[in-house]
């Protein structure tokens, strides 16, 4: 009993250490998309609150959390009530499989504990496509339940759009997979260190480089971002599936939409530029001589690489107009579908012939 | 539709610049050349405010003459001159000078104005000034509607210097300036 009670509490612990880091990340997130967009366009972004605005985000959670709670009237209370959270819960979760630094294990009153990932399950990258999926299920849920045209146009577009790219995210994923060998996040972020040249981007015998466009891409379009921002269109649709709700359920959709953008930049540094590996081998503080601090570098680069993806989906919006309906899904049915296939036909040979 | 497939030849070049996302590549190198290039036109406006050009046409103001007589005659020519109908004169005889007028009561509905400064034009008197106030957001409209003492008020403290009053001009009677506007002063 007292094994289960630390057990618990370790988890627990590490699970609200994770939740602290993402929510925190998003609160960076929404400062940093408006300046990074403002410096891009020759504004200034925020600047009112605090010093060059670096509050901001605190005001807009104050804001959030005292705004009115609107039910729409003819909506369906309990679905509309349940969509933000359909929508947040799978937008979290999926980080309980990522692997934040070295695959390093210290014992606890002989409990091992895995500090960098609270729990290797060996279907990670399933696990995480899975409860993608599910978040597709708030917004349509959201749509339909306000009772609202523009709620409705909005997650339907939604649907079809997170069903369509969610394919292509698959489909890119699977020549790493076949890389590593592994479905499991550690694993395959572990047989890609020891430099750059093992990252699975460049990896011989057949570097991943278009499966890492296709992702990109694809998981730009599954997070309903510019360009690909149809369920949200403010020039048609006002915001898309969440036009109607308020206060504290739209901060639930917003925090939903940028824990997915961590999630999906997080699982494309994992599978795509060795996670937590250095671009060299090994780690400068072991090579100084202090190896219990190598964690310190490994989650900095970890931390690099997913931001930089980040400012990726920033640059991106502040270039970018958004696509047509039927440019998007002859985009994506047309254009990356046959790019994903072929890059498993390729990557499988490579890897029957060569390895 | 065969025409379009005959002219849409395969064009290596064309092709090439597609794969490798050349356009949208240039267009994300405008934007970070504008990140990196980082010359914001914004002004922060409350904290820092533009210098205004000299013929700023701000608020609207009544002037007064250096004795502190009011400068308006009660013409009503502002009021025939603009074309928003703001302003409002209700002209009459000074009580003790039957020869002469002015305006008993002058009203100016400011949420009308568009500011292009005929009235300011058509004065005879020169009774009318622009200043260069313009944060004149209200909460309730009805605080744009101004009367006499308030635009009077406006020109007292944004025009200092006042006109001097003639010494030729009668006190019972109008100076108007029109025909002398464009000859140069007298040396004195």
């Amino acid at each position: 009993m007292t094994e289960f009670g630390l057990r618990l509490a370790i988890s627990l612990t590490q699970i609200a250490a994770v939740m602290g880091i993402v929510v925190i990340t998003v609160l960076i997130l929404t400062l940093a998309e408006r300046k990074v967009l403002g410096w891009m366009q020759d504004r200034m972004g925020p600047m009112e609150v605090g010093p060059y605005g670096i509050l901001q985000p605190f005001a807009d959670a104050i804001k959030l959390f005292f705004k009115e709670d609107i039910v729409p009237a003819g909506a369906n209370k309990f679905l509309f009530t349940v969509a933000p959270i359909l929508c947040l819960i799978p937008a979290f979760i999926g980080f309980a499989v990522i692997p934040w630094g070295p695959n390093q294990t210290f014992e606890v009153g002989g409990i091992t504990v895995r500090p960098f990932v609270i729990s290797d399950i060996n279907i990670g990258i399933l696990y995480i496509l899975a409860f993608a999926s599910l978040g597709a299920y708030g917004i349509i849920l959201g749509g339909w339940a306000s009772n609202s045209k523009y709620s409705l146009l909005g997650g339907l577009r939604s649907a079809a759009q997170i069903i369509s790219y969610e394919l292509n995210v698959g489909l890119s994923i699977v020549g790493v997979l076949i890389l590593g060998g592994s479905l499991s996040l550690v694993k395959i972020t572990d047989a890609q260190a020891g430099g750059f040249w093992h990252w699975y981007l460049f990896a011989l015998p057949a570097p991943q480089i278009f499966a890492l466009v296709v992702y990109v891409i694809s998981s730009v379009a599954e997070t309903n971002r510019v360009p690909f921002d149809l369920p949200e269109a403010e020039s048609e649709l006002v915001a898309g599936f969440f036009t109607e709700y308020s206060g504290l359920r739209f901060a639930f959709f917003f925090l939903a939409e940028y824990a997915n953008m961590v999630l999906v930049s997080c699982v494309a540094a994992a599978l795509f530029l060795g996670g937590w590996n250095a671009p060299y081998p090994g780690t400068i503080m072991a090579f100084i001589g202090l190896p219990s601090l190598a964690w310190v570098e490994n989650t900095m680069w970890f931390a690099v690489k997913t931001y930089s993806f980040l400012f990726l989906f920033f640059w991106l919006r502040a270039t970018l107009p958004r696509l047509r309906y039927d440019q998007l899904m002859r985009f994506g049915w047309k254009v990356l579908l046959p790019i994903a296939l072929g890059n498993i036909v390729v990557t499988a040979l490579a890897v029957f012939f060569f390895q | 539709m065969a025409s379009t497939a005959t002219t849409k030849r395969l064009n290596l070049h064309e092709w090439f610049k597609t794969i490798t996302f050349y356009e949208i590549l240039v267009g994300m190198k405008a934007t970070l050349s504008h990140l990196l290039n980082y010359r914001p036109v914004t002004l922060q406006y409350p904290h820092e405010k533009r210098t205004l050009p000299d013929n700023y046409r701000g608020m609207l103001a009544l002037l007064r003459y250096d004795d502190g007589t009011e400068k308006c005659v009660g013409c009503d020519l502002c009021e025939a001159a603009c074309p928003s109908r703001v302003i409002r004169v209700v002209s009459a005889e000074v009580p003790s000078e039957p020869t002469k007028r002015y305006s008993k009561e002058y009203y100016m509905d400011m949420t009308r104005c568009l500011f292009c400064g005929m009235c300011v034009d058509a004065c005879p008197v020169d009774a009318l000034g622009m200043t260069r106030e313009f944060e004149w957001a209200v909460y309730d409209k009805r605080q744009l509607h101004l009367n006499k003492q308030q635009l009077l008020a406006i020109g007292d403290r944004s025009f200092p210097v006042r006109e001097k009053r003639l010494e030729l001009q009668h006190p019972n009677v109008a100076f108007f300036n029109v025909a002398f506007k464009h000859v140069p002063p007298k040396p004195d």
